[in-house]
């Protein structure tokens, strides 16, 4: 290619560590009381690894050229397919199908999945750039790939995956340059659709319910969001201090996973709260700004579609903490516990400040 | 370029998205943070009660009565037994030191409750050896500090250090510290304080965090009570009580002593009784104070109130004269006097006789208005106000009834018809010895805080003037005369002037009609009449055998009388008029001291007193009772001589025996003969080391023990 390899974005890769570092303190502050019989460091050591794993994938990715992985994408995103159908067969953890046993660790297909799906799209996107005016033959495809990919998580289920992974797609039909009354029609339909996955179950209701009257329902339906605001507001401006929050203490559920955001405002208080929100901000316009300076489209698009992925499932996840929207699990990208999230996520980043070296000035 | 600017559109829905956030973030975090610390903190703590220190009860000169004493109530808190994983050996241990059984504990600390009592108010030796029990070091487990989930707190528990003395007054608290009946329960919230609090974050699970953040707000604690009980006085009445009991058998007895000038209880005791220490294992009617809750016909004690209010409207004079032949016709019934016949008697005679148609027909020359104003006027038919739980009022015969028929009203002047508390008795009694003014009955005198700093005192309260004072001072000596002359001479107490009335009433058994086996002999009386300091009831409800008041009540009478008006420092006087013959003489002993003891023998033999000598000196040394002491004819007086100050020998002298001495005697008679002393306790001697008799050289020292007896204070006067 002609492409001019440059440096990394520095402040991507700053954030990076940073969301890093602090997901790795809060994780072992949130985990240590619950683990405090058996083994306190187990979290921190796990999370440790990972992120150690996940660094090291980051930089692997660094190294190698975006451009260079197009050729397997479409086999990368049909492994993760047949994992996704694979994930069904194993026996569920919590009520849930969502990971592939290996014995010495568990895989989450959904998330590879998730990083796929990106290089899937942005690839396809890149190729008929000028399709994507046509409903049926231009965005069809995507859709119909999108509604298989929703289908087999759904049915593990893991409805807060999905909605990543279609707002995902979402966003980068409409960079691509998906038509204003398309995008209003598929809205719509989207809407429709996620409206009648939580009708079907009465689990998601019951979430619905928590999240439009918490307090009416403290004991079951809003019991984790109040506990999850009673972290918040504990914090005040300052917060608790590191290690003195109290609803870790068996009070909040998910409190190093989904909920840690809420821990992590309780101790750190509102200043820490809201620069882990201006981190994921400067994410999010640090990625933009690579796909606006990337000179070709399929690296572009897939600037788009890692950063949409990563800042999107952050603020999913911060606007379920506080209340903002309903509850769905989805990790905090960075700072829940989780190998799988963590290491797709790094993989990402890792690509993405490969982009961010061809990017020329606009 | 299309691509840029739908980029851009996305980076701001992502901003927007994000700055909603942040909004968010401020408003729960600012706006409602407060409120929800607030919540979660009241999710997080728990308050365990620190119950405060129950308040002392004291009897009037500070003696203890009620006492709270510390003990350790153990419980477990389950989640911390079952999280150490050890709960069987846990349980082992615990039911062994216990002594209970093993299963029900290992049930009782594995519940699914945040917290369970194991025991409460466990024994001190077994509370040390539970608070020592570790588990020790197995394969898996370390060795154990305490027994992880055992705990114990300090609760105090109320000790009734005298047992059963004045259990009937006092009442008892429960197992909550709480007052259940007595003045316990009257006093409940100032004897109560206000409990504590420890408030202790815990986690979801309810086990403790550890380095919780802690809270505590002290108890305060109960305020102290002094009664206006004597101890000492209430002692002799309790003693005298089972006395009776032992000696008659009664189905019931009890007595009040009130201080007539101030209304004052002295002291008030009940059989049968119980043991407020112990209090689940007697019966409801033994913690029954019947003196203050039971009503019963007086009978002939009652005689005194018409003998007042007749004697105060001028109806009747001392020397007016009346017949008695045996019985009364009032309208068409025949009323029976108690004896044959009285035949021809002044009226002074007629109530030393008690003799039944003198008081119906004074009653009748009252009439009913008159005489129910005196009723009233003394108290009778309401409650005296006394603050102890449960005062009944007693119930009269209507008004209304008795100007029906002259029979009311011929029964009521008699002490029939009508029922009254014994309390309601002795007040009214009380109101008689006080110069005509009755006195509200007062159980409680002072309040004070834990320091000893008054909070409350409670003055005698006046109620009214009854009958004029020399009303009250005609019926005293009427009163002086039935003791002296008449039917209360089992109660005449030499040396001091003591008057009193008998009673001797019929049982109203269910159905209303009168028993013809059961009676209630009462003795109801006053000490000393012209200054009178005791008021005393005693009543005595169906005693087996004799059950005239004269027989069954009025020597516990005159025993209380004589002990405590002796206790209470009241000199006894000679009143030469009313001394009969048989009576013995007391004299003022002279001092011996320094006399040759042959001349003091011959002395002590002018005054017609023995004198036993110890020691083998020539003078004396000492002697006892003291100087100036009253004694009566043909008692004994001790002469304390030692051997003259000659001789090779070291000086010597006989230990004198101490026994029963008080503190004053022992320094007099110690300090005679040379011997230094060191003195433990207070009150009476009960032991002395070396014994009595020995020879030890002088200014030896003699440990003596004293032991606070009853008659601590009492003068010895005789044998």
């Amino acid at each position: 290619m002609r492409l001019k390899k440059g440096r990394p974005d520095l402040l991507i890769f700053f954030v990076t560590m940073l969301l890093l570092a602090i997901g790795i303190v809060m994780v072992f502050s949130a985990s240590y009381y619950d683990t405090l019989d058996k083994d306190p460091y187990y979290y921190l050591r796990k999370q440790l690894t990972w992120g150690l794993l996940g660094l090291v994938a980051m930089l692997v990715m660094m190294k190698i050229d975006y451009f260079r992985l197009k050729p397997y994408v479409n086999l990368g995103f049909g492994i993760a397919l047949i994992m996704l159908i694979v994930v069904l067969f194993f026996e569920p953890i919590n009520g849930a199908r969502r990971w592939i046993n290996l014995g010495f660790t568990r895989i989450q297909p959904s998330e590879i999945m998730k990083l796929c799906m990106v290089f899937f799209i942005a690839k396809g996107l890149s190729k008929r750039g000028s399709n994507i005016k046509d409903l049926v033959a231009g965005v069809g495809p995507y859709l119909v790939f999108l509604g298989v990919v929703g289908a087999l998580i759904m049915m593990e289920p893991d409805l807060g995956t999905t909605l990543v992974i279609a707002g995902t797609t979402g966003v980068l039909l409409i960079a691509a340059g998906l038509s204003l009354g398309h995008c209003f029609f598929l809205s719509l339909t989207g809407v429709a659709g996620v409206g009648g996955l939580i009708l079907m179950d009465p689990t998601r209701i019951n979430r619905i319910i928590g999240y439009w009257d918490p307090w009416s329902h403290a004991g079951k339906e809003g019991y984790q969001l109040i506990n999850s605001l009673y972290a918040l507001g504990s914090g005040g401006f300052f917060g608790m201090g590191l290690g003195n929050s109290r609803q870790k203490l068996d009070y909040l559920p998910e409190q190093h996973t989904d909920f840690i955001f809420a821990i992590l405002g309780e101790e750190l208080g509102f200043i820490g709260a809201i620069l882990v929100v201006l981190l994921f901000f400067i994410f999010a316009w640090r990625g933009y700004r690579i796909a606006l300076t990337c000179p070709e489209s399929f690296g572009c698009l897939l600037a788009v579609g890692i950063t949409t992925m990563i800042v999107l499932q952050a603020f999913v996840n911060m606007g379920v903490v506080t209340g903002l929207l309903p509850v769905t699990g989805i990790a905090l990208p960075f700072i829940s516990y989780g190998g799988s999230s963590l290491l797709i996520t790094m993989l990402g980043v890792g690509t993405l400040l490969n982009i961010s070296r061809y990017s020329h000035s606009p | 370029m299309e691509m840029r600017k739908r980029i851009g559109i996305v980076f701001f829905g992502v901003a927007v998205a994000l700055v909603a956030l942040a909004i968010r973030l401020v408003w729960v975090q600012f706006v409602m943070g407060e409120e929800l610390r607030q919540k979660a903190y009241a999710t997080r703590f728990r308050n365990i009660e620190v119950k405060a220190k129950r308040g002392i009860i004291y009897d009037a000169k500070g003696r203890p009565l009620a006492i709270s004493v510390s003990t350790d109530s153990f419980y477990a808190i389950p989640a911390e037994v079952k999280r150490s994983k050890r709960e069987k050996e846990i349980a082992e241990q615990v039911s062994k030191v216990l002594g209970l059984d093993q299963e029900k504990i290992l049930e009782l600390i594995t519940k699914r409750q945040a917290f369970v009592w194991i025991q409460r108010h466990t024994p001190e030796e077994k509370a040390k050896a539970l608070k020592s029990l570790t588990l020790p070091a197995t394969k898996e487990f370390r060795e154990t500090k305490g027994l992880p989930g055992i705990k114990y707190v300090e609760e105090p528990e109320r000790f009734y250090p005298k047992g059963k003395l004045l259990a009937n007054v006092l009442g008892f608290a429960g197992i909550d510290n709480q007052g259940l009946e007595g003045i316990e329960k009257t006093y409940d919230k100032v004897l109560s304080g206000i409990s504590g609090t420890i408030m202790v974050e815990f986690d979801n699970k309810g086990q403790e965090i550890p380095d919780a953040l802690q809270k505590y707000i002290p108890p305060q604690d109960g305020n102290s009570i002094y009664l206006t009980i004597d101890e000492t006085i209430q002692y002799i009445v309790e003693r005298e009580l089972d006395e009776i009991m032992k000696l008659r058998n009664p189905k019931k007895a009890g007595a009040i002593v009130m201080d007539p000038q101030t209304g004052r209880i002295l002291a008030m005791a009940m059989r049968n009784t119980f043991d407020p220490n112990d209090y689940s294992n007697y019966e409801q009617s033994n913690r029954r104070n019947s003196l203050i809750s039971d009503a019963y016909e007086p009978g002939s004690t009652f005689k005194t109130v018409t003998m007042s209010g007749a004697l105060d409207e001028g109806i009747v004079k001392l020397t007016d004269r009346f017949y008695c032949g045996g019985f009364i016709q009032v309208g068409n019934r025949k009323v029976r006097c108690w004896k044959s016949s009285h035949g021809s008697q002044s009226f002074i005679e007629g109530v030393q006789n008690s003799c039944n148609p003198v008081f119906i027909t004074v009653g009748l020359r009252e009439g009913v208005d008159v005489f129910y104003r005196y009723l009233e006027g003394f108290g009778f038919g309401k409650k005296t106000g006394i603050e102890l739980p449960g005062e009944f009022t007693g119930i009269l015969v209507s008004k209304k009834l008795a100007k029906e028929a002259d029979i009311y009203l011929a029964t009521m002047a008699m002490g029939q018809a009508n029922a009254v508390t014994p309390l309601q008795l002795v007040t009214a009694c009380a109101a008689m010895a006080n110069e005509g003014k009755l006195m509200k009955p007062q159980i409680v005198q002072e309040i004070r805080d834990r320091e000893g700093n008054l909070v409350k005192t409670i003055e005698p309260e006046v109620v009214r003037q009854v009958i004029a004072p020399e009303t009250a001072r005609q019926v005293m000596s009427i009163l002086e005369s039935v003791v002296s002359e008449g039917t209360g001479k089992n109660a005449y107490l030499e040396g001091y002037r003591v008057g009193g009335k008998t009673g001797t009433a019929q049982k109203v058994i269910p159905g209303g009609r009168y028993s013809t086996s059961e009676y209630i002999g009462s003795f109801l009386g006053v000490a000393p009449v012209n200054d009178p300091r005791m008021v005393c009831l005693v009543v005595v409800d169906s005693p087996q055998g004799v059950y005239y008041g004269g027989q069954v009540a009025a020597p516990a009478f005159k025993n209380i009388m004589r002990d405590g008006l002796r206790y209470l420092q009241v000199q006894a006087q000679i009143n030469p008029e009313k001394i009969t013959g048989n009576k013995q003489k007391t004299r003022e002993l002279p001092s011996l001291l320094g006399m040759d003891i042959s001349k003091a023998i011959k002395v002590l033999s002018n005054y017609k007193l023995k004198a036993e000598v110890v020691g083998k000196g020539t003078t004396v040394k000492a002697q006892l009772p003291l100087a100036g002491t009253k004694v009566v004819e043909d008692s004994k007086v001790v002469l304390y001589s030692s051997i003259p100050a000659k001789g090779a020998e070291p000086e010597t002298v006989v230990v004198p025996d101490f026994t029963g001495k008080n503190m004053a005697e022992v320094k007099e008679l110690a300090g005679m003969l040379n011997l230094n002393f060191e003195i433990q306790g207070s009150g009476e001697v009960v032991r002395q080391e070396p014994e009595p008799g020995k020879q030890i050289p002088l200014g030896s020292k003699i440990s003596i023990y004293m032991e606070s007896r009853v008659e601590d204070a009492l003068q010895p006067i005789g044998p």
